[in-house]
């Protein structure tokens, strides 16, 4: 299958300068540095290019935002933190094809008017920091960004910014506070980085899939970007399975696909032929969806309705047989020590699920203790500064409803059905 | 069952003094004979901005912005004497998840 990021499926190696230029790399550059930004903010806004990252918001309304705020200058920021268990693809894009998301960068910090963009990459991922700073070495040298890129009026400086390695420094803001020098700490919202960002100037903080393909997008039209992907969910997006299944990997499919295909085609199925017990497709901070649900298409419409999401493309596979009060008390221990402390409804919420659902892990609380869990999450909705107070919500309560067996189980015998411990 | 009186050891409620509350709370309880109670530190009861905060279980009573000088009293009514009554501040729909939780038995 064709695809956008990936038109000859995932590289194996770090495409270089030239081959990239031979399949039209940088010509998207030298085309829009000639014509108004206005015109890659609406070619950008016409494909319905939306927000990778886990949003899914519109991009070309997150940058008209961004455009109409009153201060200057305007800054972007390439999110590329990518903390979220499981995830892989931006540090895929960044070793494997530096310069489609550095052409990604230069555009759209054009249509944004932004004078500065700073590339925000995990610390760990050497390689990739490797491959983004050698890239931009080489594009600088070709008079791709600097000053007056291709002999426009347009110019722009970027830095990279190694990002630190736990979950919440990937939220927009944090990654904002973080490239102001200070901790990971998200701000209260509003205002929105849009108006206030980084220093207190319009920011626009975009994850690296989105910017990756601003490129093709302005290469070949929006018509041609929508040929791909729903009517609600244009383009393609990049999942990840990990190593239950028997080929694990990043894979870029149209949005629209069903969620068998990817699952079934791509990965292969379940190591030693195991069936499907639930499926997590925004793991880990989405509803669990039961088998029966595994032909949804992967887009944000038709998952919503089937009551989950797409996130950021990490699809979580429970296999029969693995206990699901073992596979929530992971996800709530992972809340609560991602939890960044500072909004004491969060600290409260997350430490008491995890307290929570440990002790029905070893059969103590009995029925009384698992209506509680619906109660400490409704206290709490919303009371965070980020959203990772609403995070814990929809595994938990989604796993209670969908394997009741699971939890009586280990409520009334104190062991595991699946263990058997 | 020990009863209990559960002292919030989370970041704000530690920051006002609650790891000294909890020690000095320890004396009293002990010098008073009273070795059907046992003082215990809690995560988190969700009343940051009123702590540091103080539960008994099973009797269900809550003390808020607790101080060194209230400690007297505290013990006092754990030892039968009268409620503190200024120290019950915590608003009753809080009250009432926290003892539903405390009443699964997870502590």
């Amino acid at each position: 299958m064709e695809g956008i990021l990936f038109p000859h499926g995932v590289p194996e190696s770090r495409e270089e300068l030239n081959d990239y230029r031979n399949r039209g790399g940088y010509e998207a550059l030298a085309r829009a540095i000639r014509l108004p930004a206005d015109d890659v903010l609406n070619q950008v806004s016409d494909a319905g290019l939306r927000g990778r990252g886990g949003a899914g918001f519109p991009t070309g309304k997150k940058w008209a935002l961004t455009r109409e705020a009153p201060e200057q200058p305007r800054y972007l920021i390439m999110n590329g933190g990518e903390d979220e268990p499981g995830s892989k693809k931006d540090r895929v894009l960044m070793e494997n094809v530096p310069h489609l998301v550095i052409e990604g960068v230069i555009l759209s910090a054009y249509a944004l008017g932004a004078e500065k963009a700073y590339l925000y990459i995990n610390a760990e991922y050497e390689t990739a920091l490797k491959s983004i700073s050698d890239a931009l070495a080489e594009a600088k040298s070709e008079g791709y960004w600097g000053e007056n890129i291709l002999g426009s009026n347009f110019s722009i400086d970027i830095e990279i910014v190694p990002a630190p390695h736990n979950y919440v420094a990937g939220e927009d803001t944090a990654v904002i506070e973080v490239i102001e020098g200070k901790k990971a700490w998200p701000r209260q919202k509003p205002p929105f980085p849009v108006t206030v960002g980084l220093y207190g100037k319009p920011t626009s903080v975009n994850n690296v899939e989105t910017l990756a393909n601003v490129a093709p997008i302005v290469l070949h039209g929006a018509e041609w970007y929508r040929k791909f992907g729903t009517a609600d969910s244009p383009g393609t997006m990049l999942f990840a399975l990990d190593e239950d299944v028997n080929r694990p990997g990043v894979y870029e499919l149209p949005f629209g696909t069903p969620l068998r295909y990817l699952i079934e085609e791509c990965g292969g199925g379940l190591k030693n032929g195991k069936n499907i017990k639930a499926v997590m497709p925004a793991s880990p901070s989405c509803a669990f969806l039961p088998p029966e649900k595994i032909d949804t298409p992967l887009d944000h419409n038709s998952m919503r309705e089937a009551g989950a999401g797409i996130g950021c493309g990490v699809i979580r596979l429970v296999a029969e047989g693995e206990c699901i009060v073992e596979e929530v008390l992971r996800i709530a221990e992972f809340f609560a020590a991602e939890s960044c402390g500072q909004c004491p409804a969060c600290r409260m919420e997350t430490s008491t699920l995890a307290m929570m659902m440990k002790k029905v892990q070893q059969g103590q609380g009995g029925q009384p203790i698992l209506e509680q869990f619906g109660k400490i999450l409704a206290f709490n909705k919303g009371k965070g500064f980020c959203n990772l107070i609403n995070m814990p919500g929809p595994p938990i309560e989604s796993a209670i409803k969908l394997f009741p067996g699971d939890f009586e189980a280990h409520l009334t015998t104190g062991k595991c059905p699946a263990t058997n411990e | 069952m020990k009863r209990m009186c559960l002292v919030c050891q989370n970041i704000d409620c530690k920051s006002r003094g609650s790891e000294q509350l909890m020690g000095e709370l320890e004396k009293r309880v002990a010098a008073k004979g009273l070795d059907d109670v046992e003082v215990k530190p809690y995560m988190c009861f969700g009343a940051c901005q009123e702590g540091p905060n103080i539960v008994l279980y099973p009797e269900k009573s809550w003390y808020a912005n607790v101080k060194v000088e209230d400690l007297d009293e505290i013990a006092d009514h754990i030892a039968g004497g009268p409620h503190v009554k200024r120290l019950d501040t915590i608003d009753p729909s809080l009250k009432e998840l926290i003892y539903q939780l405390l009443d699964t038995g997870i502590v």
